[in-house]
């Protein structure tokens, strides 16, 4: 099934918002706001995550999407979503990081590389990869029901 | 018909449980395979939600393995598109008939079509349908009905088992009782016994008839020993009357002979007796007899009684061994002479010869008892308590004596009217009398 970059970004916005849906962030899930953070402007997944930050909510808070331009401002994520685009270096992004934030990411080779998952395209559908050491050093926990779909990767 | 009636209620209740059951035997195998449904449609959600097809098309393979009766399992999603199906090879998929709604279930050709919603956090994302093949249910379904016509046919050999002991041990015996009972009602021949070897409650029915039926018989032969006594009783009076009444006919011319007269008279007056007696019997019977209670004197009576009874005994010496002068009691003073006359005359006829007979009174502060003593035959221990019977007459006589045996069963229902006692002891010679009655000073109420 082809799927053109806006049908890819929109998918990978409902998983994004269903991933939400099999994790635990335990003790992190205390603000009255669920902030997802995005780091890279011209996005297409963006818009997706705006339109359903409209109408959703995820366990029970409002949704708002944060576009990143300063490491500072990833402070109260609870979902970071890196972009292709992202001006930073993976590993600067890691070390700012606090534990109970979820890192989404779409280039290739990010998850062996420490982020929590990983979006990639095998045979022309979207799948996603999961490093569960980098899970687990977040503070989160991840649903079997999701794993279970996810390509496990190893952390390099 | 019993038999057929038994039968159709067996055959009514076995077809109700069969039915019964085979319909919740379906109903659980629905349930079954329902729950199967929500198990997998459960189970299905993130692969729907991250479209994964090939994680859906592995869980429902693997659903197959585990229960192979589902031959078919598809899910659907939103827009009820196949999402991902496992069908049975060769064969072309069952779709969902439009008739099913979300969550329901349909029997059709064979098969079982079971359809259950997938829920994610109260959204309906997608349906699951589920194709059951039904040859394990039908073969299950058949075993039933087998195993339940075999059972039918041991309860309706058992009916008949139980319905032949019961007709040989209870129907028969008691049909044989009604019959013999007809029989006897219009033959009106009591002297037959039933038979019956049992040993419940049915031979004691067959024994009390029995019993019931000798006594009928026994008071048939006595109504026909009654009825030729008192033919001959009453015959031989009415003959001499008439014999002497004849004679005086012929002797229109001549004057009468008084012995004729006198002779005839002393016949009419037993006739006369005997009726009077039978009346009373039969009123006594009937509950009609009356007492005219008033106060009177015993011992006067008593005295009187003996006169006459002396005058017209000319053998006997009736003599009174009491001093008591005066003795007022509260009575019928008719019917106690006719007990004192009729005690009396039993006496003298039963001393025959030149006899004494002692008639006393005693008292006490309840009672006057009257006793008449003969020196007669007697009467044996063993007839005692019968000679107060109706129609009884002692057998110990050689020689007839006369009457229709009822002197007595009049006298003790004078006597207990009076509520009074009347008892007989046997002497080495002869007889003695007995009888009581009590004393009281004022009105004294006596049971009519």
């Amino acid at each position: 099934m082809a799927q053109n970059g806006e049908q890819e970004a929109n998918l990978k916005a409902a998983f994004i918002y269903n991933f939400t849906k099999y994790i635990d962030w335990g003790v992190y899930n205390d603000n009255y706001q669920f902030v997802i953070g995005v780091i890279g402007e011209d996005s297409p997944v963006i818009p997706a995550l705006q339109e359903i930050a409209k109408t959703r909510t995820i366990n029970s808070k409002r949704i708002e999407i944060r576009i990143i331009d300063d490491l500072s401002q990833i402070k109260d994520c609870r979902i970071l979503f890196i972009t292709r685009n992202c001006p930073f270096s993976l590993s600067s992004i890691l070390k700012r990081l606090g534990k109970g934030v979820l890192t989404i990411s779409e280039s290739k080779g990010y998850a062996s590389l420490g982020t929590d998952f990983n979006f990639v395209v095998v045979n022309e559908r979207l799948k996603f990869e999961a490093n569960l050491k980098a899970i687990s050093s977040s503070g989160l926990k991840a649903g079997s029901q999701l794993l279970k779909l996810a390509i496990i990767v190893d952390q390099e | 018909m019993q038999v057929f009636t038994s039968i159709l209620v067996l055959v009514i209740m076995f077809l109700v449980f069969i039915i019964t059951d085979v319909k919740a035997f379906r109903q659980r195998k629905v349930d079954n395979i329902k729950s199967i449904a929500q198990v997998i449609g459960t189970n299905s959600i993130s692969a729907i939600q991250f479209q994964d097809e090939g994680a859906a098309m592995e869980m429902l393979d693997q659903l197959h393995n585990v229960s192979p009766e589902i031959i078919e399992a598809t899910i659907l999603n939103s827009k009820n598109e196949v999402f991902a199906r496992y069908s049975p090879a060769g064969a072309p998929a069952v779709e969902v008939p439009s008739s099913m709604k979300d969550s329901s279930y349909l029997f059709k050709n064979n098969h079982l079509l079971v359809t259950y919603p997938i829920v994610a956090s109260k959204e309906v994302i997608g349906k699951i349908f589920l194709v059951v093949e039904l040859t394990e249910l039908q073969q299950i379904t058949y075993n039933k009905y087998r195993l339940a016509f075999l059972l039918l046919l041991v309860a309706v050999g058992f009916t008949f088992i139980v319905a032949n002991f019961i007709q040989r041990y209870i129907s028969k015996r008691l049909l044989l009782l009604v019959n013999t009972m007809k029989k006897v009602n219009k033959t009106g021949d009591y002297s037959t016994p039933l038979v019956d070897e049992g040993k419940d409650e049915i031979a004691t029915l067959i024994n009390v008839f029995n019993r019931l039926m000798a006594q009928i018989a026994e008071n048939v032969k006595k109504k026909d020993e009654f009825i030729g006594i008192a033919s001959h009783e009453l015959k031989t009076p009415l003959t001499t009357v008439k014999g002497y009444i004849e004679m005086l006919k012929t002797m229109e011319d001549q004057p009468p002979k008084k012995q004729f007269v006198e002779s005839a008279f002393k016949n009419v007056l037993k006739l006369e007796d005997l009726v009077k007696d039978l009346l009373d019997v039969s009123r006594i019977e009937s509950g009609q007899l009356q007492l005219e209670m008033a106060k009177f004197d015993l011992s006067q009576l008593l005295d009187e009684t003996v006169a006459s009874a002396q005058m017209m005994s000319m053998n006997h010496t009736i003599v009174r061994k009491d001093e008591i002068r005066e003795q007022i009691i509260y009575g019928d003073k008719k019917r106690i002479e006719q007990v004192l006359i009729n005690l009396l005359s039993n006496a003298v006829k039963y001393s025959p010869g030149e006899q004494e007979v002692f008639v006393n009174m005693k008292k006490n502060e309840k009672e006057v008892t009257i006793q008449i003593r003969d020196f007669g035959i007697g009467i044996p221990v063993d007839e005692h308590p019968l000679i107060f019977d109706r129609f009884y007459r002692t057998k110990a006589s050689s020689v007839h004596i006369s009457g229709f045996g009822l002197g007595l069963y009049i006298c003790r229902d004078i006597i207990e009217r009076h509520r009074g006692k009347i008892w007989i002891e046997s002497m080495t010679k002869g007889t003695v009398f007995n009888f009581s009655l009590l004393i009281t000073n004022y009105a004294q109420q006596v049971d009519q």
